[in-house]
């Protein structure tokens, strides 16, 4: 029995309580731009945050914080100085600390507020949790949060969501085996209407998500 | 090859006034006309491009209370370079107390075939004004030219007092075209800017800024003093055209003429 993953699924379950549920990471506003229309749109969108947006940097950020060579605070200013605009500050600002507030109670460590990949990938560190598992995990518990997102906010079924669920989990796991060697120097992003989706949600009435 | 040192420092009566200047290679740095209050450099690459290992360098400093802007005679080009060379453009930017900086080049246009690793950092002082635009054109969509190979790493990082502030890379590697037809990438647009304004009042700008953007371009607040922009258009003249009025509602002073359409 594997008690990393164990772990892993406790931490990044639906049920914990870092409000994951509140935020769509701009695809609210994608969806009302009419960028996204069909389950097709939504894969190629997620596809693309996963492998060219953020999901590559909580990786590299995962793994930073995870190895500790940089002290975790300057992990945690960097990654925070990579958000594309507030409510992308806003996101990783408050499930971090909503993350590290309950993993710090149980597991009695440093309950210092980081932004959510850092938090999740100290806490790993901290517990000699195996670091590409982490990544893997926490790129599918993100792009599962988003896919449930999408349900609320345009006709897909359950099914049709899960199968993007399925479809991308090799691409999970894949980023979380490509960023093995990388430094906070690696981290790029090219989502860039990704990121334009975020600012632009900040003006959107009426809305569903913080984010 | 190219570099450039330029020191500007504020005099006693406010007035900016070129301190150091240091030019070498294809770099050269002209000041066309001086206002007042701040100085203006041109900043002109003599050979009229970038390719594989080429490198340019340029360091400016904005001393205590001093008002500096820089832009480029034309914008920058970056040609097919030899395989296995790729040209590097390094610039620092440093603005002192009370010190303001307008970097505002024009756009770097990539080519087939091109290989460029660019930085940017800037250090600015805890009071210290910025405003800074880069635009990008992945291939001009109406000379058709359409990018199916280049290597672009270009990384910008904004720092007050040594703590990072805005950090941006991106990086497009391989072929061009299909990466930005992608949704979350830029559905096909070709030409990209990022624009970050750091000022006192940058939160009362913002929403002026936003009623100037079109759908494809979105601002935000990074704190209470940093506002940043993110700018997609279908090619160079539409970037172009969108991004003047942004530029000036950001802006305390005239655009450079060379930003004039």
């Amino acid at each position: 029995m594997n008690t990393e993953i164990l772990t892993l699924s406790q931490w990044l379950s639906p049920a914990y309580p870092i409000g994951a549920f509140a935020y769509s990471h701009g695809l609210e506003a994608a969806i009302s731009a009419g960028w996204i229309k069909d389950a097709a749109d939504l894969q190629d969108w997620l596809s693309d945050i996963l492998v060219h947006g953020s999901g590559r940097n909580d990786c590299i950020l995962l793994r930073a914080a995870h190895a500790g060579d940089v002290p975790v605070g300057d992990v945690n200013s960097m990654g925070l100085a990579f958000a594309a605009s507030a409510e992308r500050q806003r996101e990783t600002l408050r499930q971090g600390a909503a993350f590290v507030k309950t993993t710090a109670h149980l597991w009695n460590m440093d309950d210092a507020p980081l932004i959510y990949p850092v938090a999740v990938g100290a806490a790993a560190g901290r517990l000699g949790i195996d670091p590409t598992l982490a990544c893997a995990m926490f790129l599918q518990a993100t792009l599962s949060n988003l896919v449930q997102a999408a349900q609320r906010l345009m006709a897909l079924g359950q099914t049709q969501g899960q199968a993007i669920v399925k479809d991308l989990t090799p691409a999970c796991q894949k980023m979380a085996q490509d960023t093995h060697a990388a430094t906070l120097d690696n981290m790029a992003s090219c989502a860039f209407l990704s990121d334009i989706a975020a600012m632009r949600h900040e003006t959107q009435t009426p809305r569903i998500f913080q984010t | 090859m190219g570099g450039g040192i330029v020191r500007v420092t504020a005099d006693d009566d406010g007035r900016t006034r070129l301190g150091t200047l240091r030019q070498s290679g294809a770099t050269k740095l002209v000041f066309p006309r001086q206002t007042a209050k701040d100085i203006e450099a041109i900043l002109i690459n003599t050979a009229g491009g970038v390719t594989g290992g080429d490198r340019f360098e340029l360091d400016a400093t904005v001393q205590t209370g001093a008002e500096l802007s820089i832009t480029t005679q034309a914008a920058e080009r970056a040609y097919r370079a030899q395989s296995d060379e790729v040209g590097r453009i390094t610039t620092r930017l440093c603005v002192e107390r009370r010190a303001r900086l307008n970097w505002l080049p024009q756009e770097m246009i990539l080519f087939e075939g091109s290989a460029l690793t660019r930085t940017l950092d800037i250090e600015l002082a805890s009071d210290a004004e910025l405003l800074m635009v880069e635009p990008v054109v992945f291939g001009r969509a109406a000379m058709g030219e359409t990018l199916h190979d280049i290597t672009f790493r270009d990384r910008i990082t904004i720092n007050r007092e040594g703590k990072p502030l805005y950090l941006d890379a991106v990086h497009i590697c391989g072929d061009a075209a299909s990466l930005m037809a992608r949704s979350a990438l830029a559905k096909g647009c070709s030409a990209m800017a990022s624009v970050v304004l750091v000022c006192p009042d940058a939160a009362t700008r913002l929403a002026k800024i936003r009623s100037l953007l079109p759908p494809t371009a979105g601002a935000s607040l990074l704190a209470e003093d940093t506002l940043v922009v993110r700018h997609l258009a279908q090619d160079s003249f539409l970037l172009r055209r969108d991004l003047v009025p942004t530029l000036e509602a950001m802006s305390n002073r005239p655009l450079p003429t060379s930003w004039r359409l």
